[in-house]
């Protein structure tokens, strides 16, 4: 998906998050992570089980992800992603959203009208894209 | 009174009664009336209520379900216990109910759990003599199932147990009462049981020596220096707690269970023998029996992760098994280590990189990036010192 700015990718997490796929799911995640200011939203909505190394793994793209001047936001969080994140005192690191459309939209929220109103100049219309 | 004998027969079978006005947070376990709340569970309270009023003989008769276990349950030795399976469980009530009779009582007090109900027992025997009733209940709201039937009456017995407590065959008096009722039908409700104790809404008192005003500490409670319990809070038998966490807002310890360093526990019941993780964050739950019932949330969820939720070894040999199991774990390591001559495992790298990023300077105090700004050549440049840059809206005036 992509907004007013950069493109958002959207990551939809595993439905058991232990400490082998949280390493999976991690070398998944790299490379966008590796890029300038990356922008991610990851749906937790069929997590089912998260354990301590999800939890780690999540702080670590979020670690990661501002390391390079970007962010990561949680959507869509089943109750026992919601659940595990408040227990572990981690849900008030991350921005979390009802949707990951929600989410994604966040990511333009914060420019300054002016910024986007360029950024809307400067886009050619869709029909000469065509 | 004193000279009738007056036995009691309690009945644990109660399924959860879904209370449509609110959420149902279930939590898959025991009867709740088994789980301890305060240090004794809903039975034995029950049991030792009926004390007072000279009712020592007290049989209980409840559904095997897989967490019950032996001599668990009521807690006293006068009580006769029997576990039966659920399709036997209402007849066996009968047949108890007819040896009762047999043995030579004259009134039974039928408790069923579920419920746990604080009624005033010798008024409610004395209504029921005074009435001539054969058949007295007892009303309140939220209904508790306490009956008291004259031993002669075994057909309305068995009626009344033919139909699961809900139907008599003749007409029941009605005794009006208004001490303490809980329904326990869910964690929501044993949260609140325990609430209730902890602010001594009820007749009963937490188990345990109340060793500062609002906390309770059983015995052989370890609260381990720099452990925080704030008023009301019980800490049952055997329980610990751990350096650097806190129990607060009528939270509940029950025995055995553990709570690791820097763990915040508010306004929650830990359940016998549950471990809480270190630096964790617990509110509004009921946690053990590897779940956490949330009810801000108003639900609960299984937590596979040990280090997070996990469960104590119920016996004390069980316990010293894991002990020594988690010391052999270490001996292959420590032989491949005399062996090969390897280092242990190095510590995490975040360590040593912690330092120099403390020391490193903010983007604030670094140099200013870049060609220096006009100010820097004008007079008042001078003035400021060269890392600060000074930004005029218009222009250099």
């Amino acid at each position: 998906m992509e907004t007013n700015s950069r493109p958002v990718v959207v990551k939809r997490m595993p439905e058991r998050v232990s400490a082998r796929v949280a390493r999976k799911f991690w070398q998944e995640v790299q490379p966008f992570l590796s890029v300038d200011r990356p922008q991610l939203v990851f749906d937790l909505s069929p997590v089912v089980q998260l354990d301590a190394a999800g939890v780690e793994m999540l702080l670590r793209c979020m670690s990661e992800a501002h390391r390079r001047d970007g962010d990561l936001k949680l959507a869509s969080l089943s109750e026992h992603a919601a659940v595990v994140l408040e227990l572990t005192r981690t849900e008030r690191l991350f921005e979390i959203y009802e949707s990951s459309i929600d989410a994604v939209r966040s990511f333009s929220g914060f420019l300054p009208n002016a910024m986007r109103q360029q950024l809307l100049h400067k886009r050619p219309p869709t029909s000469a894209a065509a | 009174m004193n000279s009738m004998d007056i036995r009691a027969l309690v009945l644990i079978n109660a399924k959860p009664v879904l209370v449509n006005d609110r959420d149902h947070v279930a939590l898959a376990g025991p009867p709740l009336a088994l789980l301890d709340v305060a240090g004794k569970s809903a039975l034995r309270r029950t049991i030792e209520n009926l004390e007072p009023s000279g009712i020592d003989q007290v049989t209980a008769v409840m559904e095997t379900n897989p967490f019950y276990r032996q001599g668990q349950a009521a807690g006293t030795r006068k009580t006769d216990c029997r576990v039966v399976a659920p399709e036997l469980f209402w007849r066996t009530c009968e047949e108890v109910f007819h040896q009762l009779v047999q043995s030579g009582a004259e009134l039974v007090l039928i408790i069923r759990l579920g419920a746990y109900a604080e009624v005033d027992l010798e008024r409610m025997l004395q209504f029921h003599l005074d009435q001539t009733c054969r058949v007295t209940r007892v009303v309140q709201t939220p209904a508790p199932e306490v009956f008291c039937i004259s031993a002669s009456r075994r057909n309305d017995a068995a009626s009344l147990f033919r139909s699961g407590l809900r139907k008599c065959r003749s007409e029941c008096s009605f005794f009006p009462s208004a001490g303490y009722v809980n329904p326990l039908a869910d964690a929501r409700d044993l949260r609140q049981f325990a609430v209730d104790v902890l602010t001594l809404r009820t007749a009963t008192k937490p188990a345990g020596k109340e060793s500062r005003p609002g906390v309770w500490v059983a015995s052989g409670a370890v609260l381990e220096n720099g452990s925080r319990i704030v008023a009301p809070a019980f800490i049952g038998s055997s329980a610990r707690v751990r350096a650097g966490a806190v129990v607060t807002r009528c939270t509940a310890i029950e025995h055995h269970a553990h709570v690791d360093c820097g763990t915040v526990v508010e306004n929650s019941t830990v359940l016998p023998h549950a471990y809480v993780g270190a630096g964790l964050d617990v509110a509004h739950s009921v946690v053990g029996l590897g779940q956490i019932a949330n009810l801000r949330r108003s639900t609960t969820v299984t937590v596979a992760d040990r280090k997070l939720i996990g469960q104590v070894a119920v016996g004390a040999g069980q316990r010293l098994q894991s002990a020594a199991a988690r010391i052999l774990s270490l001996f292959p390591q420590a032989l491949r280590r005399r062996l090969t001559g390897a280092e242990w495992a190095q510590p995490p790298k975040q360590a040593p990189e912690l330092v120099p990023a403390l020391r490193r300077k903010t983007p604030a105090q670094r140099e200013p990036v870049g060609a220096p700004t006009r100010v820097h050549e004008s007079k008042t440049g001078g003035e400021f010192s060269s890392s600060l840059v000074v930004a005029r809206r218009y222009g250099d005036q």
